[in-house]
């Protein structure tokens, strides 16, 4: 049996969309422009689109870029951030790198690396890559640079190398850490994935939008933007989930110590 | 001549000249200098010579910032001595080993374990089976108090019950020397004195080589059978007391045993002495 306050609490991203979508009915209603559908027209455009062959081969193909640049970010910085977190030689190579690259807005360099390797999918893959990356390494620097020095010596005494206690000890010792960094990374990929695709316009959900944009079908516009913000809250949503699983052991919740010696 | 062992698991150690308690740990002219941030070398360890008999509980005492603590980890092998040597059964220590089982005042427990797994990781990590390792950590467990708490992860638990995980996932790995590094320092007095207590008791079971650093002289002399009196900047050793008191150890009687106020007594007034020490140009 749920109680009313835990329905309410439950549904509340669901009536925080309504709201929103409510709001923009209004305004749309009020302002009675083309340019700006009403949040109905908008939503009874999607199924055209999600119908359609075409858009459907594009928007997994941007999914599949995404998901491409994402997961081979992901397996390059946690272990460099891990290192630099460890090793000071390491940090102290690869931090003002860090601090350079961090603020460049990733899809500033889509120019360049379109003029090296194209417009294809290698390029806006690299720069998903390139988004993704830093927050990931950062996140994964930070924890496993405040991991207990005497957890660390407690695995040396029981017979941990140094590998061992890099992949045993550093890495699920920082993974909360880690997994914020990944969290923002995924975001991250989304908005450099639909930018990418905007600048290099070829395919992708990116350019369905724009496209629609170029003909004045803005119905189509609101919807690719609603398909793309639904995309964006199930993934987070998806990837809360699983960080919620693989890090109760950190959540707070149960935070009321067993007063018992 | 050599004797070699018939099977390559049994270890033939030669045996101890009679009458002769056999040194576990020698720690030889030990000296250690840090590196500050200013440009001054600080001196926390100045020639330390200290042997640690086979089955000794022995304390080391001192004020903060005597070295005490560095000193246990030297023979931990997690730091190395500037100077001089420290050796485990004959051998220089060189890095950690599970020989040296270390337990600490921060507890440094896996928070992503729980009670159970924090205790099996040692004997798991040294290959023993799972079911056989399951076992002996619940028996662990139940030793020290926790039977019921397998499955909690450290952040539920007390200071007092994550020292007693700790103390049974060191024990769990059979470290012929226990490390243990001002371990109760955390803990408000009720709590420090049952696990004083409780301590005791498991060790009275085996007679485990223990070094146990503290600032507390109750605490020291309660639990030891030496104690090492310290002096601060630089860290010298000022005095090996023997505490004569005989055991089983009882809290209750031996607070009100004259010897053993006369050892807190005597070893106040050279921690005093010490104190003044500094004071002086």
């Amino acid at each position: 049996m749920i109680s009313p306050r835990a329905l309410i609490s439950r549904s509340a991203p669901l009536l925080a969309c309504l709201g929103l979508l409510g709001i923009w009915q209004v305004a749309a209603l009020i302002l009675n422009t083309d340019s700006f559908p009403t949040a109905i027209e908008a939503i009874r455009a999607i199924p055209s689109i999600l119908g359609d062959k075409e858009s459907l081969i594009n928007i997994l193909a941007s999914l599949r870029r995404m998901a491409i640049g994402f997961s081979a970010a992901v397996v390059v910085s946690i272990p460099l951030g891990l290192m630099m977190g460890r090793s000071r030689v390491v940090a102290s190579f690869f931090n003002p790198l860090l601090m350079v690259t961090y603020p460049v807005p990733k899809a500033a360099l889509m120019p360049i690396i379109m003029l090296w390797l194209g417009v294809g999918d290698i390029a806006k893959m690299l720069v998903i890559f390139l988004g993704v990356s830093l927050p990931v390494i950062y996140h994964s620097f930070q924890g496993a640079k405040a991991v207990e020095e005497k957890m660390l010596w407690s695995g040396a005494a029981m017979g941990l190398s140094a590998v061992q206690r890099m992949i045993r000890i550093v890495l699920p010792a920082a993974l909360p850490e880690i997994l914020t960094g990944c969290r923002t990374g995924l975001v991250l990929a989304l908005i450099t994935m639909v930018t990418s695709e905007m600048i290099a316009r070829q395919s992708g959900a990116g350019n369905i939008l724009f496209n629609a944009l170029d003909m004045g079908q803005y119905d189509t516009v609101y919807a690719m933007i609603i398909i793309v913000g639904a995309m964006g809250i199930g993934l987070d949503a998806a990837f809360e989930k699983l960080r919620g699983r693989l890090v109760k052991w950190s959540e707070p919740g149960f935070d009321i110590p067993l007063s018992f010696a | 001549m050599k004797v070699l062992p018939s099977r390559p698991d049994v270890q033939v150690d030669p045996a101890p000249a009679r009458g002769q308690a056999t040194a576990m740990i020698e720690i030889d002219g030990v000296s250690q200098v840090f590196q500050t941030s200013g440009r001054q070398n600080h001196l926390a360890l100045s020639d330390i010579s200290l042997t640690i008999e086979d089955g000794a509980f022995v304390s080391i005492l001192g004020p903060s910032g005597c070295g005490k603590s560095t000193l246990l980890y030297i023979v931990g092998g997690f730091v190395n001595p500037t100077e001089g040597v420290a050796k485990m059964k004959g051998k220089a220590i060189t890095g950690p080993g599970p020989d040296r089982g270390p337990v600490f005042q921060e507890f440094a427990l896996f928070p992503w374990k729980s009670v159970l797994g924090n205790v099996m990781y040692g004997p798991r990590q040294q290959g023993v089976k799972p079911a056989q390792a399951e076992a002996q950590s619940r028996q662990l467990i139940e030793m020290v108090g926790l039977k019921g708490f397998e499955h909690f992860y450290p952040k539920e638990l007390s200071g007092g019950m994550k020292q007693r995980v700790a103390l049974a996932r060191t024990l769990a790995y059979h470290p012929a020397v226990l490390l243990m590094d001002e371990p109760f320092g955390a803990l408000d007095a009720h709590t420090r004195t049952r696990l004083q207590n409780d301590l005791l008791n498991i060790w009275e079971r085996d007679r485990k080589t223990v070094l146990f650093v503290t600032h507390s002289v109750d605490e020291a002399v309660f639990l030891s059978d030496k104690v090492v009196v310290m002096t601060r900047s630089p860290g010298r050793i000022k005095q090996v007391v023997d505490i004569d008191l005989p055991r089983p150890r009882r809290r209750a009687e031996l607070l009100l045993d004259p010897r053993y106020q006369k050892y807190v007594v005597d070893i106040e007034r050279m921690i005093d002495d010490t104190s003044e020490d500094e004071l002086r140009p």
